[in-house]
């Protein structure tokens, strides 16, 4: 499990849900706020919120599915955003993907089994003057190199061992 | 108000779609994800018209176009049939173990073409099921992902614990997609199997437990009512008003 | 308390934009402040955080004021001498100003640079020239002083304003917006609505960002200056959640707004009431699409739905409503500050005003910059952006995000507006303009968009979904080196259809990245068909990278980088690639200095 999971709490649900009116708008908000709690979207927030709300269970999967901002795995200790904006792209952003699943063996989307690193792909940071970024957690690592990724992979702990294809 | 769909001049009231307004005078215009219950889902596409205004002339879905002028439409012209067949050809290899599909896809004379096939899958999300489970069922299912990832399932893939396994959207589906089998030990849909319960005069099966116990909690239909399958009940009706009458 | 911008008072202006941020400007603005907290200065000094300058390549930016010194690229390490010697002595740090790489002058301000001469700021006016959390800074700046006037107007003279001005919505379609508020405006109905759409989701564009984040209350006029010409009593913006400084800037400001009177009942006095709400959107490009917006906002999927009934009519909760983008709204202050006729003088005849552009990708001055509409590509990527690095090749621009197109060298004079981008066979769309060079595939950059489109997409009309899976399929066959000729008949064929049956607006542009190239870079496709190459040296099944004895140096730079040990050389002598350790990444050709690397 990754190390800063927490455990799931009642509590915590139910403060988040009192912030808001029990009405459809607000489901959105209230799964970011979950999500912002665990780092992830865990199932009993999703079946709270539905029963909070009272709509059907399958409709706030339907969001939570359908809004890439929510996750309904945990994340690793140390969460990679390589950045697939258009300017990263054209800088070499692929490669840097390839590279993380060489030597972690993830994909975006995807959790070390250590549960220490997990990597996800974003759409633009915004920071396209400093193309291709990678983010590691909060940190902006700007004009990354296929070099490069292995040196900030191993500032974080990971072991470099390169799998074969 | 007096429009023209193909020549034909008919009457609409202001508000009805292209769709409605031509099906009400027997002409047709394809669709596969309309159907009369639920109105247009503008989903397929394979419904596009093309209307002239007094201003313009568009291609439209004739599902969700609301009629508010004096419109002539078209139903068909070569651009709007190369449209459609690109999109049956499409959706053939998205779901080509669907007989019907595949029916489309020959009487269309869609040209080959060397896209991999999505080999065992029945499914076009037209998701008349979704409609289906949210007005005759308990909101079981719903259109996840999205995207060329979209797909219909029940919440995290599981068997759902609000499924009443009424089938309704297995019932609805023209492609055949939804797994439902059906033996005296149960009813097996979305990954649940349900007890099924036999008519108390005829011992067909035709209902499942959950199925009945939600009519009742909905509707307040009782339970010796729901007893009987749905000519049973029927017949059982026509018996008591013919003792009524005697 | 900070005083707010001024002319009297010495200002130290920090970018904190998010490309400064990233290249550790907060680091420097708290070695700032320390510094100036404990070592006297002649002259009174205060420091701000402002928003993003546009010349993210450059940043860190510190600015100080009034004395126009602009400082590139500064560290924590660079304040105890800039406090020694500037702020004590006024003298200048050269090393810190910019370079002027044709003159090779250093220069004082920011001013006297190609990148900022060249443009026309209208939208961008106040960033990074103000802290966004100070109204006062705001006010300070002809803030809130349109508001004023609106107020004393009645709504149709609002409108008429607007429709003056000439102002196209700047989100992507380009529709009039005037025209759009006084539909909404005829409209008989209790309750109106206004969005601003901050969803900005166009990978390489992020101008709405910007606004939002470095002048968030230009917004907030905009809409309320809305609310009083169409009648509406509530406000949303909707905003990218992970925007979180933009969302915290517009909380801040919305806040001061209220306490201000600018917002809430009776706004300045009046019978306007008026307020916003701020929505955070979930991760969705499709929800830039304005009824997917509004269904997220209800509470639901992002899916659009057909707009034979406009949301002018009806729109959110199926009440008319009026859904703005940033910039949109960043301009209407101005508009009615300095009257339309003012506006319609710049720009062209279709096109009034000005457009930012996030200029991005191959070009020297990455960043942000606004030029008047009818700016030519050439201007725009040379005169501002200084060309293209490394002296190669221009090859294409993107503009209009992934359902925009790519233009050709051959028409970098072509005057961009809404109009003329159209015929172009591409699309203002948000004002990404994004440079490729001879190092660009552009057939990858096809299936690049395609990709990202098929992610995007939201699934629910089946030419769109079933087209770019269908397009993905056959763009990564190509670039793999698997396709025929047939194939490309079949793109155009598929794209046709979305372009003209898809639900939306997403569907209906989402095959214009796969036509465009096709139109004006058959030969590219051909050559991955037939001749299984990659004439840019991208695709990686179609490229060996390998070292010209010729111009090599034997620097050692590509094997110093290059992730797998796989070039070998002796010193100053030419250096070799081994083939079977090479993964084709091409970082060897962007470290040689002496274009030795080639591939084939």
């Amino acid at each position: 499990m990754a190390a800063d999971s927490r455990p799931i709490k009642q509590k915590t649900f139910t403060n988040i849900l009192d912030q808001y009116p029990a009405e459809k708008r607000y489901i959105l908000a209230m799964m970011q706020d979950v999500q912002g709690e665990y780092k992830y979207l865990p199932r009993e927030g999703m079946q709270m919120i539905a029963a909070y709300v009272d709509v059907p269970l399958s409709r706030v999967y339907s969001m939570a599915t359908f809004y890439k901002a929510f996750s309904l795995v945990p994340k690793g200790r140390i969460n990679f955003k390589v950045c697939d904006g258009t300017a990263c792209h054209i800088k070499g952003s692929n490669i840097i993907i390839d590279q993380v699943y060489q030597y972690l063996g993830i994909r975006p989307g995807e959790t070390t089994p250590d549960g220490e690193f997990s990597l996800e792909t974003v759409n633009c940071l915004g920071a396209c003057a400093l193309a291709p970024a990678v983010v590691a957690n909060e940190k902006v690592h700007p004009k990354v190199t296929s070099s490069g990724i292995i040196d900030i992979i191993k500032s974080y702990g990971g072991q470099i061992n390169a799998t074969s294809n | 108000m007096k429009i023209r769909i193909d020549q034909q001049e008919i009457d609409v009231n202001p508000g009805e779609t292209i769709l409605e307004a031509a099906r009400q005078n027997g002409i047709n215009i394809p669709t596969l994800c309309y159907h009369e219950a639920f109105g247009g889902q503008g989903m397929c596409r394979m419904c596009m018209v093309e209307v002239k205004t007094a201003h313009s002339t568009n291609l439209v879905a004739s599902c969700t176009y609301p009629i508010n002028e004096v419109i002539e439409v078209h139903t068909s012209t070569p651009v709007i049939e190369k449209a459609r067949r690109t999109i049956i050809a499409l959706l053939y290899r998205t779901a080509p173990q669907s007989e019907f599909m595949k029916k489309l896809y020959q009487e269309y004379k869609c040209v080959e073409n060397q896209l991999e096939i999505n080999e065992n899958e029945r499914c076009i999300l037209c998701r008349l099921c979704v409609r289906a489970c949210e007005e005759i069922g308990s909101s079981a299912i719903s259109a996840i992902l999205r995207g060329t990832e979209k797909r219909i399932s029940t919440p995290f893939d599981e068997a759902s614990t609000v499924c009443i396994g009424c089938a309704a959207c297995a019932n609805i589906c023209p492609t055949g997609a939804i797994e439902l089998s059906q033996t005296p030990a149960g009813r097996t849909i979305w990954n649940r199997t349900f007890a099924v319960v036999t008519c108390q005069r005829c011992g067909q099966a035709f209902a499942t437990r959950e199925q009945l116990d939600y009519i009742a909690q909905h509707t307040g239909i009782k339970g010796s009512e729901s007893k009987l399958c749905d000519d049973c009940r029927k017949k059982n009706l026509a018996a008591q008003i013919e003792q009524y009458a005697q | 308390m900070q005083p707010a911008i001024n002319d009297d008072k010495r200002m130290i202006l920090v970018c904190c934009g998010t490309g400064c941020l990233a290249n550790g400007s907060m680091e420097v603005y708290r070695a700032l402040q320390e510094q100036l907290a404990t070592t006297e200065v002649q002259v009174e000094t205060y420091t701000k955080s402002t928003g993003c300058n546009g010349w993210c390549e450059k940043g860190p930016l510190v600015k100080i004021m009034p004395d126009d010194i602009t400082y590139c690229r500064v560290t924590a390490k660079d304040i105890p001498e800039i406090a020694a010697k500037t702020l004590q002595n006024g003298e200048l740090i050269n090393r810190l100003l910019y370079r002027d790489p044709k003159t090779k002058q250093r220069v004082k301000s920011h001013h006297e640079i190609d990148f900022y001469k060249k443009q026309h700021k209208v939208a961008l006016r106040n960033i990074g020239e103000i802290d966004p959390a100070s109204i006062e800074d705001y006010i300070q700046r002809d803030g809130y002083k349109a508001l004023g006037k609106v107020l004393e107007m009645t709504p149709l003279q609002v409108i008429d304003e607007i429709i003056k001005s000439g102002l196209r919505g700047r989100g992507g379609g380009g529709f009039p917006t005037g025209q759009k508020w006084k539909a909404c405006a005829a409209v008989d109905a209790s309750t109106r609505y206004i969005i601003c759409n901050g969803d900005e989701g166009d990978p390489g564009a992020f101008m709405d960002r910007s606004i939002m984040e470095g002048d968030p209350h230009t917004v907030i006029e905009g809409m309320i200056i809305c609310a009083h010409a169409i009648g509406a009593s509530s406000g949303f913006i909707y905003v990218r959640d992970e925007y979180s400084l933009a969302v915290k800037n517009l909380g801040i400001a919305i806040n001061d707004a209220r306490t201000r009177g600018y917002l809430g009942p009776q706004i300045l006095g009046s019978q306007l009431s008026f307020d916003i709400e701020i929505v955070r959107g979930g991760g969705a490009f499709v929800c830039g699409e304005e009824t997917a917006l509004m269904a997220s906002i209800e509470g639901n999927v992002g899916e659009p739905r057909d707009k034979y009934i406009y949301p002018t009519e009806k729109g959110l909760w199926g009440q008319p409503t009026i859904i703005n983008n940033v910039e949109t709204w960043a301009n209407v202050p101005v508009i009615m500050n300095g009257g339309a006729p003012a506006f319609a003088a710049i720009g062209t005849e279709g096109s009034k005003g000005t457009k930012v552009f996030s200029l991005v990708g191959k070009v020297i001055n990455t960043g942000l910059v606004e030029v008047p509409m009818g700016t030519t590509l050439r201007e725009i990527i040379y005169g501002i952006g200084g060309g293209i690095p490394g002296g190669r090749k221009f090859k294409a621009v993107q503009t209009g995000g992934p359902s925009g197109g790519c233009i050709p060298a051959d028409m970098l004079d072509l005057q961009v507006d809404f109009d003329n981008l159209t015929k172009a066979g591409s699309m203002m769309g948000s004002g990404g303009l994004i440079v490729m060079d001879e190092h660009t595939c552009m057939v990858e950059i096809a299936r690049y968009y395609v990709n990202f489109l098929a992610g995007e997409s939201c699934g629910k009309c089946a030419p769109c979904r079933e087209g770019l899976k269908a397009m993905l399929e056959i763009l990564t066959g190509i670039c793999k080196g698997e396709g025929s000729e047939a194939d490309l008949d079949f793109l155009r064929e598929i794209g046709e259809t979305m372009q003209i049956a898809s639900l939306c607006a997403l569907g209906k542009t989402a095959p214009n990245p796969v036509l465009s190239t096709l139109n004006y870079f058959r030969d590219e496709y051909l050559s991955h068909i037939n001749e299984h190459h990659c004439p840019a040296g991208v695709c990686r099944d179609l490229t060996r990278f390998y070292i010209d004895v010729e111009p090599c140096t034997g620097c050692g730079l590509c094997a110093k980088n290059c992730p797998m040990d796989a070039i070998s050389g002796d010193r100053k002598e030419p250096h070799v690639i081994d083939q079977d350790k090479c993964i084709q990444c091409g970082e060897c050709r962007n470290q040689c200095k002496f274009d030795a690397v080639k591939a084939r």
